[in-house]
């Protein structure tokens, strides 16, 4: 369940950082993916993603035009935080290794939880976790970590000065599967009757409900590494917290540069809007991993350099050496390096879905007809050539994304074969069967109402909202289109169940983790509307589907899961709740010297922890 | 004079007082969104945004907020605390402020340079094939968008990136107590690119103001009198012409001090003007009020040292 600060990367992605001309080549497939596998594309994806067996040493230089928000583990949630915080200077439970998207494998955890190892237990009710014995904090902190770290670090997400953005939504009130104890919307922080530490190297989980495959997915996230409350508890009694903002510790193969003696990282290896400069964290060691994920941490030193012109940073990479680009590539050096530089540009597919909300609540579009009806009119094969064409993305057909458990199951890129989904350039004449069913026999609106469009000003925003402004007017509705910066058209518009917009045709999601729960809980699973920071932008609150959901959440074999989750998309597809745009893929740029790895669970950024120099 | 200054402050302390007045209300009634939701992210629950309004004073009166604000800057010299990450925000601005400053000054100093002597010389051939090339070329010049210009600069002359690399580009700033040299090559094209488009239009003024000042009864006196041509132009036509862009300069001083987004943006440089743009981004209200109020003062400042110099230079000027 990807929010808002992680989606409006994806904004960043398409919009500021993606695509290429559309005379770069077709890369569309048929068929779907391996959910293990997503499918590189040939020859646009130089990475062969091999992570072992390469050169240590050296000092790479990344450029990013944006600066990070949240390097505490605690808040942490935007992508770029993500390319710094979990793996490289802190150690969640879970991740992913690098060319997986799905494979969840243990990191600071001894091995993943499940019945047969006796860590799913009570039904699924309850979930124990081993943790690496030998762990240590960085300096000043220096001592083990033990299984009070891990549950510390979970319950600060609760209190208001660290203010976790997806605490409630995955351990609390909104959870799925709520901790004993964090259940309660007043819940604020403080211990958790619901985690217990019965020895220094093992910590419980005891949940309300049956909802560990939610619970293990979660603990990859961020905010499950360790924390030493001796070191940040006073720390957190600042609002907002000085944790991750002055002062850090660290446990991953990195650490911000930082004063031995006080954790303050400060000024020194972090300057606001300049520069961030990773280290190696002198009390790490590869040891304290399993065979299945054990960063090699080549580099000596990442500088990072912030601020400045994407565009000017991206030929800086190309043309130069020891560097990569973090915020994607613009449209020119996308195409400038598919033509010049290809084996400078990854491309990692499957990074996240497009769609235009409609609102379901309020207004012409509760008729599902009418939003049946604007769904086969949408060209969505011209929104994904407006922004950028094939290379960034491909025209959405379903809700579940490439490279997701339950994608192959919901249809795959050709997605359910309903007849309003078929043609991804727009039909008419399906269009106008849907209008007829909807009451109006000339295939045109006649009805009175305005339908309020707000989309976003930002890179092709403008231009996306108007083939989608187009195809509203090709059914003859009246529209009054908006244009306002993305951030406000979330927190202000869209995000905003009262303001009843019709129409959000710039919204996007991305995944929090291998689970297709997170694709589709919070932007359609009606329960989880809230009056501000709403992320079920179109409203969606149809019975049967929150059932299913709920249904679904509880799944724990993996197959059944997928194709749990998988029916849910169906049944989102049938009653066409938003308009699909497209699915779309990241381009990242490095330099010819550099042997870069990409995250594919993380929008294909770059790994500073499986990167290295080819000419240390 | 004494007087005249004494005024001049206290009108400048009352124009800031209003800028500070109205940037808050413009926020307050105006917001992108709420300070709360945005730092509590987007899945805070009711709770949490509860708190966090709190915590930030948001919940209080308006007024109270305001009477707070300013009774941080006045008592304190307290701007308030960035929403985000808890920074103080004098304490951002004085870690940004030594680039702006450093941008700022070499530019202003280069487009005095190239736009004086050939406002002059312009207006002192006037319609002659230099006076025209120099005028076209300052037409070109002020037509250019500066983001535009320092991006063409960059693929032409820097030595990452360039054609012709022989100076450094984006991302090579540094401060100039940890390298003279380095600072200094560093500004040169930033330099260039704002000098380029302000010397333009300060030749353009200058000329302007110097052909009507030396159709004046004065200084046809002046050369009657048998004064050197050289004497006449500089010392009774330019300073006399010269107070119009006077008063220019001191307002582009104040805003350029107050942040010059764009090019700062191109060349990576980390100034006032990428704060308050990064603050913009992210609705982080403290830190614009704060960079804003500052440009604010730069600017009265700028033209109260103006306003006296008009004095010294044009002996038509007097302030009782």
């Amino acid at each position: 369940m990807r929010t808002f600060a992680r989606s409006a990367v994806i904004a960043v992605a398409a919009v500021v950082l993606a695509v290429a001309a559309a005379a770069c080549g077709s890369s569309s497939s048929s068929s779907g993916s391996a959910t293990a596998t997503i499918p590189l594309k040939a020859g646009e994806n130089p990475s062969s993603e091999v992570l072992y067996g390469k050169k240590s040493g050296g000092t790479l230089t990344a450029y990013s035009s944006i600066d990070f928000e949240h390097l505490d583990p605690g808040q942490t949630y935007f992508a770029l935080d993500y390319i710094v915080v979990p793996n490289i200077t802190q150690r969640p439970l879970f991740t992913y290794p690098p060319n997986s998207t799905t494979q969840l494998v243990p990191d600071l955890a001894t091995e993943i939880p499940t019945i047969a190892n006796g860590g799913i237990t009570d039904g699924g009710k309850t979930v124990t976790v081993h943790i690496q014995p030998n762990v240590r904090f960085s300096p000043p902190v220096n001592r083990a970590v033990t299984s009070a770290d891990v549950a510390y670090g979970i319950e600060r997400g609760a209190n208001p000065n660290v203010a976790n953005p997806y605490f409630a939504g995955y351990f609390g009130s909104a959870s799925p599967s709520p901790l004993e104890g964090a259940e309660s919307a007043k819940y604020a922080g403080g211990p958790i009757p619901g985690i217990q530490t019965p020895n220094s190297t093992t910590i419980v989980f005891h949940m309300t409900k049956p909802g560990s495959t939610t619970l293990i997915n979660a603990l990859s996230l961020a905010t499950s590494s360790p924390v030493p409350e001796s070191f940040a508890g006073p720390l957190d009694k600042h609002s907002p917290t000085t944790y991750g903002s002055q002062y850090l510790v660290a446990t991953g193969p990195y650490m911000i540069q930082a004063n031995n003696t006080t954790g303050q990282f400060a000024g020194i290896g972090y300057q606001t809007g300049k520069s961030l400069t990773l280290v190696r964290n002198p009390n790490w060691s590869a040891s304290t991993y399993t065979s299945a994920y054990r960063p090699p941490a080549y580099l000596n030193q990442i500088n990072v350099k912030i601020g400045g012109d994407a565009t000017v940073a991206g030929l800086q990479v190309l043309k130069g050496s020891d560097s990569v680009q973090l915020d994607g590539a613009t449209h020119t050096n996308v195409k400038l390096a598919y033509q010049s530089y290809p084996a400078q540009m990854t491309i990692t597919p499957g990074v996240g879905t497009w769609y235009a909300a409609l609102d379901n609540a309020h207004g012409v579009f509760t008729n599902v007809n009418l939003r049946k009806a604007f769904w086969a009119q949408l060209d969505r094969a011209a929104i994904v050539k407006v922004t950028g064409g094939p290379l960034v993305g491909e025209p959405m057909t379903h809700f579940i994304y490439p490279g997701n458990a339950g994608f192959l199951q919901a249809g795959g890129y050709p997605g359910p074969q309903v007849d309003y989904n078929k043609d991804v350039n727009g039909n008419h004449t399906v269009a106008c069967k849907y209008m007829k069913l909807a009451g109006y026999p000339s295939c045109t609106y006649t009805g009175s109402q305005t339908v309020q469009v707000v989309g976003g000003t930002n890179g092709d925003f403008p231009a996306w909202t108007q083939v989608v402004n187009s195809g509203l007017q090709a059914l003859g509705f009246h529209t009054h289109v908006s244009l306002v910066d993305q951030s406000v058209l979330y927190a202000k518009y869209c995000g905003v169940p009262k303001q009843e917009i019709d129409v959000c045709p710039n919204v996007g999601w991305i995944r929090d983790f291998a689970d297709p729960l997170s694709i589709l809980y919070v932007p359609f699973y009606g329960p989880a509307i809230v009056p501000t920071n709403n992320s079920n932008w179109g409203q969606v609150n149809i019975p049967q589907v929150n059932s299913a959901m709920e249904q679904a959440a509880l799944v724990v074999d993996p197959a059944a899961r997928a194709q749990a989750w998988a029916n849910v998309d169906k049944l989102l597809v049938d009653y066409a709740v938003a308009a699909p745009e497209y699915f779309s893929n990241q381009p990242e740029l490095m330099s010819s010297d550099v042997a870069g790895v990409n995250d594919q669970w993380n929008q294909g950024s770059w790994d500073f922890a499986f990167t290295s120099l080819k000419n240390p | 004079m004494t007087a005249y200054i004494i005024r001049r402050v206290l009108w400048g302390i009352l124009l800031l007082f209003l800028v500070s007045l109205l940037t808050f209300l413009f926020f307050y009634i105006f917001p992108a969104a709420n300070p709360a939701q945005l730092r509590a992210g987007r899945n805070a629950s009711p709770a949490i945004i509860a708190y966090i309004t709190k915590e930030l004073g948001l919940n209080k009166p308006v007024y109270t907020q305001f009477f707070d604000y300013m009774k941080g800057i006045v008592l304190h010299f307290n701007f308030g605390y960035s929403y985000y990450s808890g920074a103080s925000v004098i304490g951002l601005i004085g870690n940004r402020l030594p680039a702006t400053l450093s941008l700022t000054v070499g530019a202003v100093l280069l487009w005095l340079l190239m736009g004086i002597p050939v406002g002059v010389i312009s207006a002192v051939r006037r319609r002659s094939a230099v006076d025209r090339t120099a005028m076209g070329t300052a037409l070109l010049f002020v037509s250019m968008p500066v983001y535009w210009l320092g991006l063409i600069v960059l693929f032409l002359f820097a030595s990452d990136i360039g054609k012709f690399p022989i100076l450094p580009g984006a991302s090579s700033y540094v401060g100039l107590t940890v390298s003279p040299t380095k600072w200094f090559t560093s500004l040169l094209l930033p330099w260039f690119v704002l000098a380029a488009t302000e010397a333009a239009i300060y030749s353009r003024l200058l000329r302007g103001s110097l052909i009507e000042v030396m159709g004046e009864d004065y200084i046809r006196t002046a050369r009657a009198k048998g004064l050197p041509e050289r004497r006449v132009v500089w010392h009774h036509g330019v300073r006399s012409a010269i107070t119009p862009v006077i008063t220019v300069l001191g307002l582009d001083i104040g805003a350029l001090l107050g942040g010059a987004v764009l090019v700062e943006t191109v060349f990576d440089i980390p100034g006032i003007g990428r704060l308050n743009y990064d603050a913009i981004l992210h609705s982080d209200i403290p830190i614009v009020q704060g960079t804003v109020l500052l440009a604010a003062m730069f600017i009265v400042v700028a033209n109260i040292v103006v306003d006296i110099a008009y004095a010294y230079l044009d002996p038509r000027v007097r302030y009782s």
